[in-house]
């Protein structure tokens, strides 16, 4: 397992820009909405737990309020938002997540004696889903012929990581610039910043 | 305390160490150049009155103030265009000094003795200064991908501009002469003249390829490439060959392209209010729209331009004075 | 928020007026036509080649209605900085995509809104190389346009004047192409990393001809350099169709229904066109026409004629020989990332400020081992979108995934837009389910070719190797498409193409199309330039057929 990640940017907070002319109403308007996040409507509470287990595994968050990320992916699959394609080797989208959710938590139990993936720890959690990303699957007739690395990479990675990066906290923790309407940028050149925009970061590997 | 504590926010956002004592000393500089107007503002009345003809005293005065409005205009355009680069070097604070110094010390002409040295150096300085700016500038662009590329003279260090500084202080060479000696007003005026038309013309190309950057999307932006080229040649025409001919259209011409550079600041206040969220969004538009304090400079050439044809008339005028002087 | 309920599913241009773009509130007044007289032109699509079309035929006098399936946007009020939420200018809905090589829709080249893809397309605006518009016999492959290409090279002119494209006073490849009528933009780090790479191997590079102004014109101000073209631009910098040539169509007499999605192209007993069938503010309607132009893009044109099948078009309109749908193209969109020492901070500005389209005209380099060509630009892509990049082609998650997310500012990324090859297994069909209006759902089958595949890889190496020369470490190669065309090909000799020339259908003559599906190549560029100019084209001839 890795080091945990340490952000190149501590105490850089898109946020603080509320007020200014980064921020557009419409903007704001849609960032308060989703403070909030919308009720579980669509997965039972077992495959909601499940689901918030994936994302914490995807997305391991140490802040003290984390960025939520199951209830969005809940809305969607409520509201029947797509992505524009289905690949004809996947079922429709909620079949998929249905399935693929079943899908891991059986590849779990088949791995570590019976234990759903819920109740196993963090290592061996992300274990598991490497060796599904691999196709190294020990219940293959849990997925029903769906392919478990697109389930896993085109449809359950990508969703976890385009809502949180769409949320302010994970957007200030790469030391993006973050909403930005209708002021931009100027400095566009390397070693130049616009004084809104997060101070120099800095890594381990260049002290 | 609050002095360290700004400065020490300034070096963390940009990494740079002088950021807080360079904006004290831009900001100290400007001080310094309104104390000079000040003192200036007396000036003309207390040196030295008589023997001077009113041409020759409006001469002065113009000469002076043309050279303080392109020190002006050197201070807060490259105030303007290092803040946008981040004064990223300490030498980018140099420019917007010597813009203060220039402008002070044309303010503080005309003298006719003591600490006439002082002022003379300073005007050296502004020169000298503005010829190694250009030398950055050149170095600047020839370093950046592309090289000598339009992208590279649209937008990486402007060639031209460090050339207002050496215009600044050669304008404030000939005030500072022309207020010590006496006599020679023709040729201080076919100089200044020359001087002039030279700044026009090169002022007029540093326009034309800003306002080719900006498509001349307004047609009023072409003004500023029209009419001080035709200023210039008529100044140009007088220095070679000075003829009392064409001299009244020449100066209402110079009142034109004095007034351009008011009106211009006016233009360039629009045109940052036609960027994306205009004034509100001060902090972007008045960097990365037209700059406000450039068209000024033009206001200056053309007081300067108005001060060569005076002492043309004084110089010409002089022998009748003479005369007159001996009859009485 | 969309998420749960749309907030944009009541029709905006009703009553007389249509949405002004250029304000937050406000309207402007908007023609109307009866829907049952026949109006001269119904078109369909109000992407690149509706728009262009629409507002040429509408100057020339003609009655024009243009459908669009998706809503009328006013970009000040309705368009956030914010990807999830802008999502909702993409064609959602799904579509199955088979074949060797499935390829992704949505938000890679599909929009739903007034104004279409060019809404949300990264501004991009190149021309073709001359030789492609006569592929097949000059440079021995794919087909050739039944088009010149001095005359696509006017109408290039025509539009870049009108979108007034902000590009290089020097274009280094391909013949002089006069000036464009803005100067080009600040080239931003990301893009100085393409120049670094490419003056250190010896080619040529230009800053990117791009679709947003560099200087204020009309209403537009200049680009702030948000870079969040791909979500939509709020401050109206970017020339899409939305800002020009829909409100230019308005302007003379046009009229625009949005949210409306046509599903089927009606024919009389004579086997024209009468008008289309569409569906809106909760019901079904009928607009007669005289003449109907399909512009729904290389996806939807091909399902609305085959959906518009009749007994005398039993196998849909203009598809006799089996030929709608069929050499459907995309481009390759593989990519190079590499980290760098210092933060270029990519989100600045437009993606793709810099560009090299070396390889699109090194016919005689001897390491090209492939037909076609390439073109690649710098990138700046929006932190989801990158972060979705590294999930799919390299699984990572965890704290890896956070780890190499953090060095966000420290990325830069070469991006080709690779030419494939037209084939005619690559294709839409209409799949047997159905959406939410009863209409089957397109079927996208695609598999890229050994040339294809030789010319991607080839584009890779050399991306590698130019952003190694520029400093980048860490590199790794990511694998995508962009963009759609054909499907539709125009041509000279009906049994090998859909339409002719001017976009006529073959055998029904009052039955046009006019869009990116007309494409019979691909070329190596993005193809935006390449539909409004045809588009422009296909106008000029329809009003001169007319008036003649």
């Amino acid at each position: 397992m890795s080091q945990p990640f340490r952000t190149p940017y501590p105490g850089y907070d898109v946020l603080d820009k509320w007020d200014s002319p980064s921020f557009d109403d419409q903007t704001r308007e849609v960032l308060r909405a989703r403070r909030d996040p919308p009720p579980r409507r669509f997965l039972d509470p077992n495959q909601f737990a499940l689901l918030e287990a994936l994302c914490a595994v995807v997305i391991p968050q140490r802040r003290p309020e984390p960025v939520p990320i199951a209830p969005f992916i809940d809305a969607a699959l409520h509201a029947g938002r797509g992505t524009g394609t289905r690949f004809a080797t996947m079922p429709p989208e909620r079949d998929a997540w249905l399935r693929g959710l079943e899908a891991i938590d059986a590849e779990a139990r088949a791995a570590f004696d019976g234990r759903g993936f819920c109740e196993l720890v963090r290592p061996k959690q992300a274990r598991l889903l490497r060796s599904i990303d691999r196709g190294d699957c020990r219940a293959p007739e849990a997925w029903q012929e769906m392919p478990p690395q697109k389930f896993f990479r085109a449809l359950l990675l990508k969703q976890i990581v385009q809502i949180y990066y769409s949320a302010p906290a994970a957007m200030s923790e790469i030391g993006y610039g973050g909403p930005a309407s209708p002021r931009g940028y100027v400095r566009l050149k390397v070693g130049q910043i616009d004084p809104w925009e997060a101070p120099f970061g800095t890594w381990e590997d260049q002290a | 305390m609050t002095h360290d504590r700004i400065y020490d926010t300034f070096r963390r956002r940009t990494r740079r160490p002088v950021g807080g004592i360079g904006l004290g000393a831009i900001v100290a500089g400007v001080g310094l150049g309104f104390v000079a107007a000040g003192l200036a503002a007396r000036r003309p009345r207390s040196a030295n009155p008589v023997k001077r003809s009113r041409n020759k005293r409006e001469a002065l005065r113009l000469g002076r103030d043309g050279a303080a409005i392109m020190g002006a205009s050197v201070l807060f355009d490259s105030a303007l265009e290092h803040l946008r680069g981040d004064f990223r070097r300490d030498e980018m604070y140099v420019a917007p000094l010597t813009g203060a110094t220039a402008m002070a010390a044309a303010l503080a002409e005309p003298r006719r003795r003591k600490r006439g040295r002082v002022l003379e150096v300073t005007h050296l300085s502004s020169v000298g200064i503005g010829i190694a700016g250009m030398g950055f500038h050149l170095r600047n662009i020839s370093r950046r991908p592309g090289g000598i590329s339009w992208n590279n003279l649209f937008y990486a260090a402007p060639l031209g501009a460090p050339g207002a500084l050496i215009m600044s202080g050669l304008f404030g060479m000939v005030t500072h002469r022309m207020a010590q000696a006496e006599g020679y007003e023709h040729l201080h005026g076919r100089e200044l003249a020359c001087l002039t038309a030279l700044a026009l013309v090169a002022e007029s190309g540093e326009v034309a390829l800003l306002h080719f950057r900006g498509a001349f999307h307004d047609k009023a932006m072409y003004l500023p490439v029209t009419l001080p080229p035709l200023a210039a040649a008529g100044l140009m025409a007088q220095a070679i060959y000075p003829h009392r001919h064409f001299r009244r259209p020449l100066t209402l011409l110079l009142r034109a392209v004095e007034g351009l550079g008011y009106v211009g600041t006016g233009f360039h206040a629009l045109g940052v209010a036609r960027n994306s969220a205009g004034w509100r969004n001060w902090r972007q538009t008045t960097l990365a729209g037209p700059p406000m304090p450039a068209p000024i400079s033009f206001a200056g050439l053309g007081k300067t331009g108005r001060a060569a044809l005076d002492l043309l008339a004084v110089g010409e005028d002089q022998p009748r004075q003479n005369k007159e002087r001996a009859a009485i | 928020m969309t998420q749960d309920a749309p907030r944009n599913d009541r029709p905006r241009a009703v009553n007389g007026h249509a949405p002004d773009v250029f304000k937050r509130e406000g309207q402007v007044p908007m023609r109307e036509y009866p829907k049952n007289a026949p109006v001269d032109f119904v078109i369909v699509g109000a992407g690149c080649g509706g728009s262009v079309l629409a507002a040429k035929l509408a100057e020339a006098g003609m009655s024009v209605v243009l459908f669009d399936a998706g809503p009328f946007f006013q970009p000040r009020r309705d368009f956030a900085s914010d990807e999830r939420e802008q999502e909702k200018l993409y064609w959602l809905d799904p579509r199955i995509s088979d074949g060797d090589d499935p390829i992704e829709l949505g938000a890679n080249n599909s929009g739903r809104a007034v104004g279409g893809s060019s809404v949300h397309f990264q501004m991009v605006s190149l021309r073709f190389r001359p030789e492609w518009f006569k592929a097949r016999s000059k440079l021995g492959y794919g087909r050739d346009w039944p088009v010149d290409w001095r005359e696509m090279w006017r109408y290039y002119d025509e539009v870049e004047e009108a979108l007034k494209i902000s590009g290089p006073i020097r274009y280094p490849w391909g013949p002089d192409r006069g000036r464009y009528p803005y100067r080009e933009h600040e080239v931003n780090e990301a893009g100085l990393v393409l120049a670094r790479g490419a003056e250190a191997l010896g080619v040529d590079w230009a800053p990117t001809p791009l679709c947003t102004v560099s200087a204020p014109s009309g209403k537009s101000p200049p680009c702030a350099y948000r870079g969040m073209c791909k979500i939509g631009c709020s401050i109206n910098a970017k020339q899409s169709m939305l800002i020009t040539y829909v409100p230019r169509a308005i302007k003379a007499g046009a009229e625009v229904r949005d949210l409306a999605m046509v599903g089927r192209i009606e024919t009389g007993a004579d086997g024209r066109a009468t008008g289309v069938s569409y569906y809106r503010d909760g019901k079904w309607r009928f607009q007669k026409a005289e003449n109907v132009v399909a512009a729904g893009y290389s996806i939807e044109t091909p399902r609305l004629l085959l959906n518009s099948s009749t007994a005398q078009h039993p196998q849909g309109l203009g598809n006799a020989d089996g030929l709608v749908g069929r050499n459907l193209m995309v481009h390759a969109n593989d990519a190079v990332w590499g980290e760098f020492d210092e933060e270029i901070r990519w989100y600045k500005g437009p993606p793709s400020m810099a560009t090299c389209e070396h390889w699109n005209y090194a016919d005689d380099d001897p390491s090209k081992n492939f037909d076609g060509g390439y073109s690649f630009m710098s990138q700046g892509p929006l932190p989801g979108d990158f972060a979705g990049t590294l999930t799919s082609s390299t699984g990572m998650f965890g704290d890896d995934l956070l780890e190499a997310m953090g060095r966000y500012n420290r990325m830069a990324g070469l991006k080709m837009v690779g030419e494939s090859m037209p084939q005619v297994d690559n294709r839409v069909t209409l799949a047997d389910e159905t959406d939410e209006l009863g209409l089957p759902r397109a079927k996208v089958t695609h598999s890229f070719c050994d040339n294809d595949r030789r010319l991607q890889g080839h584009g890779r190496k050399f991306m590698s190797r130019m952003m190694r020369a520029a400093g980048g470490k860490n590199l790794f190669e990511t694998q995508s498409t962009a963009h759609l065309m054909g499907g539709c090909p125009m041509g000279d000799d009906p049994e090998t193409s859909v339409t002719d020339d001017m976009g006529r259908v073959w055998n029904v003559d009052n039955l046009w199309i006019c869009d990116g599906s007309l494409m019979p190549t691909g070329g190596g560029v993005n193809p935006a330039m390449t539909i409004l100019a045809n588009a422009a084209r296909i106008a000029d001839r329809i009003i001169d057929a007319r008036f003649d």
